[in-house]
């Protein structure tokens, strides 16, 4: 790989740089760079599903129906309340014993089940989780402690929408299911982004704990390529170096973070079109 | 002939506070009716009543013959019968609002192309032929892709009445279409409800501006305290008004 350099590059990293960055491209610090995928996946999709949530949420809370507002108000008061860690071990957790319970039900034989000392109750009661699944799950967590936060900001979005507009969407004989995505959800845009950003940013964050769930991603692997570092060939290459790898995932993001609020002035700017001076 | 609107007994209450104590009106083909009275008589809530932004506790609306079906819930609460005969009424009745309630995320010419492209199906580069002739009617098609917030508050219920009008409604409401003017604003607002009287528009107008009552409408209605206290053809209400009321009233306004 390293002979495709340019010859003036070659020149100007002379032999230490070239070994510094034969280390940095090797296999393993590759497989690092490529687990950013873990974390920008589980970031996006997190992030998909805590608007739909969130937008669930914002809905049931301002339902005319009672049971509905209860469990929108339930949803948003527990799970903000719950810790992100624990709900990112509790329900991954939680939802995988669920599934094996109900395997167990289907497929075990009932002296399997009378003789069981641990879990699963069968071996035909066994749920394996690849790295896909895990990621399945994070995302759902992601989605389902984030999008009450994003709930309340919503519904107070949508409840800055004008009335008389929303009056006027009815005036002109617009069904009500109608006046709320059309108009009222439409609307709600301007003023829920700020606080959204908010919640994206936390979100962005929390992708961190996603080794949690044995997802090898950019932070268990930084852990592994930081850790002191022994050859059977060459001794020790490095000694701890932890802090060094941490400093790259500290830049990468607050690049992120970075790059976030562009994309967000630019959805602010879009979703304000033409209300500039409404507001 | 039948009345375009025909409103019989209209009663509705807040809470405790009775607002409206049985109004009745009908309204002909090419009418415009001024709903005139100090604030507070109900004229506005009356109004809201007969599109059903207001649901009346009691009473019966008929819209060209057809009658309104409203029923009373398990709870005691007036809804509508059927929310599809309530969603046609509304979009066969314009409106037109003190505030102008332009939508703000939609252009000009989009605010007045949603509802017939949405509601009545319309195809929609028929919208935007029609949509273009009204706002051309109402003065202000250079600016149908300008965003409402960047109009004065004239334009904007000029245009407000251009979205009505693209409905081909069979008769608009104006609940005080002036008041949230200022007042330079004022005369171009009234110069094209002006024009649409003559042209026949069935109209029933909610307005302190005693000008446009007396030499526009063919019909004046004078509430106090929820209940008609005097009406009649505009020429005899504002020259011998009969109710004290009225005279205390007129007396207090001024008639540009």
């Amino acid at each position: 790989m390293l002979e495709m350099l340019p010859q003036w590059l070659i020149d100007w990293l002379g032999p230490d740089g070239i070994a510094s960055l034969a280390y940095i491209t090797n296999g393993k610090h590759l497989s690092w760079y490529a687990s950013v995928r873990y974390t920008l996946l589980a970031a996006c999709f997190g992030a998909i599903l805590a608007v739909v949530f969130g937008l669930l949420g914002a809905a049931a809370k301002l339902s005319k129906f009672a049971p509905l507002r209860w469990i929108g108000d339930i949803y948003t008061t527990m799970v903000r309340g719950v810790p992100d860690v624990l709900f990112l071990l509790f329900f991954p957790l939680a939802f995988e014993q669920g599934v094996e319970y109900l395997m167990a039900k289907l497929y075990c034989k009932p002296e399997e089940i009378a003789a069981a000392t641990g879990w699963p109750l069968c071996q035909s009661a066994q749920w394996y989780l690849s790295t896909t699944e895990y990621m399945v799950l994070a995302c759902f967590s992601l989605g389902i402690v984030y999008g009450a936060f994003a709930a309340n900001v919503i519904y107070g979005a949508l409840k800055a929408v004008p009335k008389g507009q929303l009056e006027a969407a009815h005036a002109f004989g617009f069904p009500s299911r109608e006046v709320f995505w059309r108009f009222q959800v439409r609307q709600m845009w301007v003023y829920a982004l700020p606080g959204l950003s908010n919640v994206w940013l936390l979100l962005l964050k929390a992708t961190s704990l996603l080794s949690l769930l044995q997802i090898t991603d950019i932070v268990a692997w930084a852990d592994r390529l930081g850790a002191p570092n022994y050859s059977p060939l060459a001794g020790l290459v490095h000694a701890d170096w932890r802090w060094k790898y941490y400093l790259v995932l500290f830049i990468f993001y607050i690049l992120l973070t970075w790059f976030s609020e562009k994309f967000f002035a630019y959805l602010q700017a879009r979703a304000g079109r033409g209300m500039a001076r409404a507001n | 002939m039948t009345a375009v609107l025909d409103v019989q007994n209209i009663h509705k209450r807040f809470g405790s506070l009775e607002v409206l104590h049985g109004i009745s009106l009908q309204a002909d083909r090419g009418d415009v009716i001024s709903l005139i009275g100090s604030s507070g008589s109900g004229k506005s809530t009356f109004l809201r009543c007969i599109n059903l932004l207001e649901m009346p506790d009691q009473g019966k609306i008929h819209l060209a013959g057809e009658a309104i079906r409203l029923h009373t819930n398990r709870k005691g609460m007036r809804t509508a019968a059927d929310p599809k005969q309530v969603q046609h009424l509304r979009s066969r009745v314009g409106m037109v609002f003190q505030q102008f309630n332009l939508w703000a995320h939609l252009s000009i010419l989009e605010n007045v192309m949603e509802a017939p492209v949405r509601v009545q199906g319309v195809d929609k580069t028929e919208a935007r032929e029609i949509a273009m002739d009204y706002l051309n009617k109402v003065g202000i098609a250079h600016k149908s892709d300008a965003y409402p917030a960047f109009l004065s508050g004239g334009q904007q219920q000029r245009v407000a009445i251009a979205r009505a009008l693209a409905m081909r409604p069979d008769a608009i409401l104006f609940d005080e279409p002036t008041s949230a003017l200022d007042p330079e604003l004022v005369g171009e607002v009234l110069a094209v409800m002006r024009k649409l009287a003559e042209e026949g528009m069935t109209m029933l107008v909610v307005t302190h501006e005693m000008g446009f009552a007396r030499d526009v409408s063919n019909k004046v209605i004078f509430l106090h305290q929820g209940l008609i206290e005097e009406q009649g053809y505009p020429s005899e209400v504002f020259s011998k008004p009969k109710s004290e009321r009225l005279k205390q009233f007129l007396s207090n306004t001024s008639i540009k």
